[in-house]
């Protein structure tokens, strides 16, 4: 272990200024989020810019994981895509699981997998390259991110205030996410635009 | 020995399961039973007292020990990119009081790309726990707790369990468990501690921190491998590299903040682990240092922001703050920057003419009442701080809004190009006597002889403002694109000084009695001076033309001219008839009006032409992020020109400096890649390339060295042939190449 960081170590030290290929990036509040264009569970395309005009929230979504099942089991995550949904947020859920790996299944399944827990997303969203994940510095599932209908990122971080896998610590804890949307769709700077996000580590391709 | 239990028991989560089983009803009860059969999988959990007997009120320790499968792992204090603190819940005896988690130091714990920070295998944290003084001699005490743990391998499964342990209360000295005294004195080893022989300061810079030891006389060697924990979550970006310098006496760290970091923290807590197990002690083994000091630079802990903004913003005056992550460049030495960029805006040829007629006016009024040129020249002041504002903010609003715009926006559009030339152009034939107006047109170059107004004081300064826009990047190129970088209000106290600086000559001339007094009394060598003062403004309409030519192609620029002409026909027309009859007065400005309008289609109609396509040079690329990477992995230097056509600098900079066969033969015989970014329209390409140089308009130009990712060296926005080839030395010439030093971080 020691040696595979000092190798990862020394070769972020080589190449200075992170320009490793592939590199996780770290998109800035207030700026352009990240363009992508990804297929959904049932085939079709989706590109950020197709959604210019509409608010968007991106969830990443691994249905193996403890962090992301405490929001799912307690229904908290679905009731958030429904309630959005219906005041026109376009909600993506983006699995960003390597193939082999914990949350990854091929569409078909991935489908079946929403259907048992009751996704209401848009759309979910396949990137088993990590490409987008990457771009977007996604760290954990879940791990939330919110665009205005300008394509600028406002919300960067976890989904709510309390790091456990406990469902009952949902009850009591604030939700960041629901606070960025309501202040920013109250047309009102975010007050708290990143937060560290927490949960099991994004199940990226090695 | 005592009864070590981890006997789980159904604790809150799994009622919290059940119970959300029961109303979601979503979930096979296959898989919670999956769980539930082993409350903490691939780990296990006890509890462990130090000695075999405890005495009233003396504090003693236990371990909560895990033991996990190879390859699963729990987590640190601070857990890292993800991952979870274990957490342990007491039910002790009454009067028991249980201390904080010693925790060893951690390892880091690599799923490319994160970082975590955990235990793998085995581990021991530690509490204190102080009993009270009135225990009875005899009974046995039962110490609890309910610990909750995530352990991970590639997957993460959470873990608890319900861990106890009687000991017996005695009046004899505790003695030490033998059986355990291997684990404690392994765990304390690893607790990081205080060492007197390095003295720790830390002081925030550009994206991050720098944790500074200076060495005490009786302090060893620094360690070669070295690694900061820090204690809490959003303070360092884990996975980044940390970059340890032995400098004379000391060394000195650099870490990286965290993406989640709202600001600056402070204090700086956590260890620093010695990775090639050197000791940071002469007498003691102490692989792991422990770090709390306090970060100088850093805002204080939970300010109230917007009390905290104001009050400072208004002085301009911030010790703290001012210290920013952008580093180097503070508050502070930005708006020096402003102000002076400010002043020695006036001298450039885009406002030179306008500030011009703005004395011919002051001058005019030699015999006239003092206080109202006092008042004149605020106001032209005002005009110009209110424009720079404005033009900030529309700035911000715009990027805010996700357009990729930096500084001269403005002169990317091509109808404001051809907008300013037409309203120069129109200044220059009033100067020069061709119509006279009592318009708005007119009085913008405020007449001489005549007390302008205050109205036309205002619009003077917004005009001189406007027009100087292209001319400030030579001096405020850093500053800008500091500024860019900032909160909304220091923004604006940026771009606020650079109207200040602008304005203060004229303010200062127009409020000095003695000096206006020194200038000719009003005669006819005014008027004479008025049409003098009509060429500069025609050669700014050259320049102008040329930047819409540059945009528009010749067919554009023709247009232009075309509405030149139609704009000179409506003054001649005005000057000529405005006079005679009523009834002609009132043909002539019909007419006028019809040219004009016919000159603003022109004017339309050329912005919407396209330039041939650019024919560079043929030693010039054009320029792209991935060609700069293709000829750095060939091991050819890159030297990247950032202009556009309405940038004076950049253009005297390539007919003077670039395109010159001295330059050019070095670049040849170096085999430099070069590009030109041409930012003269519109391009979020080029707008994002200045943006991770630091910079937010042009020129900018960059030498890459020849090695693949190598960072560029910035050179002046002024050049001269001697700055270009001895940067071209420097990164060419292979023993130099530490010397790149003060490149931005891209």
């Amino acid at each position: 272990m020691k040696a595979v960081t000092a190798l990862l170590v020394a070769g972020g030290l080589m190449v200075p200024g992170g320009t490793v290929l592939c590199q996780m990036q770290e998109p800035e509040i207030g700026a352009p989020a990240p363009a992508f264009s990804l297929p959904d569970t049932h085939g079709n395309r989706h590109s950020l810019s197709d959604y210019a005009g509409k608010w968007v929230v991106l969830e990443w979504l691994n249905y193996g994981c403890p962090f992301v099942q405490k929001h799912y089991r307690s229904g908290n995550m679905q009731r958030l895509q429904e309630e959005y949904g219906a005041q026109g947020v376009v909600w993506f859920s983006i699995v960003s699981s390597a193939p082999g790996k914990q949350g990854y299944y091929e569409a078909e399944e991935m489908n079946a997998r929403n259907e048992e827990n009751g996704n209401k997303a848009a759309a979910v969203l396949l990137d088993p390259e990590g490409t987008v994940g990457m771009a977007y510095g996604a760290k954990t599932t879940p791990h939330m991110y919110v665009i205005d209908p300008a394509g600028v990122l406002l919300y960067n971080g976890a989904i709510d205030d309390r790091p456990t896998s406990r469902l009952s610590d949902i009850e009591g804890a604030t939700n960041y996410l629901v606070q960025a949307m309501t202040e920013a769709m109250a047309g009102q700077p975010v007050s708290v635009p990143t937060t560290q996000p927490y949960g099991c580590s994004v199940k990226y391709r090695n | 020995m005592y009864r070590i239990s981890s006997r789980p028991s159904p604790g809150p989560l799994k009622w919290a399961l059940w119970l959300a089983l029961a109303v979601g009803g979503l979930f096979t009860p296959v898989f919670l039973a999956a769980q539930d059969d082993d409350p903490s999988p691939h780990s296990d959990a006890w509890l462990i007292p130090e000695v075999t007997s405890i005495q009233p009120g003396a504090p003693f320790t236990v371990a909560v020990r895990f033991q996990m499968d190879p390859g699963w792992h729990n987590y640190w204090r601070n857990a890292g990119d993800s991952g979870l603190p274990t957490t342990i819940e007491w039910d002790l005896p009454d009067g028991f009081h249980a201390g904080e988690i010693q925790w060893p130091y951690p390892e880091r714990i690599v799923a490319y790309p994160l970082v975590d920070y955990g235990y793998s295998d085995e581990v021991a944290l530690l509490v204190e726990i102080t009993p009270p003084a009135d225990l009875d001699i005899g009974a046995m005490e039962k110490l609890s707790a309910h610990v909750d743990w995530l352990i991970c391998e590639r997957i993460c499964l959470p873990a608890y369990a319900d861990i106890e342990v009687a000991v017996p209360v005695s009046r004899e000295d505790p003695e030490a468990d033998s059986a355990w005294t291997e684990l404690f004195r392994q765990t304390r080893d690893r607790l990081p501690r205080t060492v007197a022989a390095w003295e720790l300061t830390a002081e925030v810079t550009e994206g991050g921190y720098r944790l500074h030891g200076e060495a005490g006389s009786d302090a060893p060697p620094v360690p070669q491998r070295v690694y900061f924990f820090a204690a809490e979550k959003s303070v360092l970006a884990h996975a980044q590299p940390q970059e340890l310098t032995v400098e004379e006496g000391g060394f000195a760290l650099d870490l990286v903040a965290s993406p989640y970091a709202l600001q600056p923290s402070t204090p700086l807590r956590g260890v620093l682990l010695a990775e090639d197990d050197r000791s940071w002690a002469r007498e003691s083994d102490a692989v792991a240092m422990a770090v709390d000091v306090p970060v100088q630079g850093a805002p204080d802990p939970l300010p109230d922001t917007s009390a905290a903004q104001s009050p400072d913003a208004e002085t301009g005056n911030r010790d703290g703050p001012a210290q920013s992550p952008q580093g180097g460049f503070t508050l502070a030495v930005a708006l020096l920057f402003a102000f002076f960029g400010g002043i020695l805006l006036n001298l450039m040829p885009c406002v030179f003419p306008v500030l011009s007629l703005k004395i011919l006016g002051a001058a005019g009024q030699g015999g006239a009442d003092r206080r109202s040129i006092r008042n004149q020249g605020l106001l032209f002041g005002l005009g110009v701080i209110l424009s720079f504002l404005g033009l900030a903010a529309a700035l911000i609003g715009l990027r805010a809004g996700g357009s990729q715009l930096g500084w001269g926006f403005q002169l990317q559009s091509p109808i404001f190009v051809g907008v300013m030339a037409a309203l120069f152009f129109a200044i220059g034939l009033n100067l020069m006597g061709v119509f006279e107006v009592g318009a708005a047109l007119t009085r913008l170059g405020s007449r001489p002889g005549k007390p302008s107004g205050h109205g036309e004081s205002l619009a003077s300064g917004v005009l001189a403002t406007v027009i100087a826009t292209p001319c400030t990047a030579p001096f405020m190129g850093a500053a800008l694109g500091f500024a860019l970088t900032r909160s909304i209000p220091e923004t604006l106290l940026i771009f606020g000084f650079l109207g200040l600086g602008m304005a203060l000559p004229f303010a200062v001339l127009s409020m000095a009695p003695g000096l206006l007094e020194r200038l000719p009394k009003p005669g006819s060598w005014m008027e004479t001076m008025r049409q003098v003062l009509s060429f500069p403004m025609f050669a700014t309409v050259i320049w102008l033309v040329w930047v819409y030519g540059q945009q528009t192609g010749v067919g554009g620029a023709t247009y232009l001219l075309t509405a030149l002409l139609l704009i000179t026909a409506a003054g001649w027309m005005v000057g000529r008839w405005s006079r005679t009859d009523l009834r002609s007065g009132v043909v002539a400005r019909v007419v006028s009006l019809v040219a004009l309008a016919l000159a603003a289609g022109a004017v339309a109609r050329g912005s919407g032409q396209q330039p041939p396509l650019l024919t560079v040079q043929e030693d010039w690329q054009t320029f792209a992020p991935q060609e700069v990477s293709a000829a750095q992995e060939s091991g050819r230097a890159v030297f990247v020109d950032f202009t556009a056509a309405w940038c004076l600098t950049c253009q005297v900079n390539e007919r003077l400096v670039l395109s010159t066969e001295r330059v050019m033969d070095a670049f040849r015989a170096s085999q430099v890649a070069l590009l030109k970014a041409d930012w003269t329209r519109q391009d979020p390409l080029i707008t994002a390339a200045l943006e991770a140089l630091g910079r937010s308009g042009v020129p900018v130009y960059a030498l890459y060295p020849g090695r693949p990712g190598a960072d560029p060296h910035i050179l002046p926005a002024l050049l001269t042939q001697e700055i270009v080839l001895d940067a071209l030395a420097e990164v060419i010439s292979p023993s130099s190449r530490g010397a790149l030093s003060s490149s931005p971080n891209p």
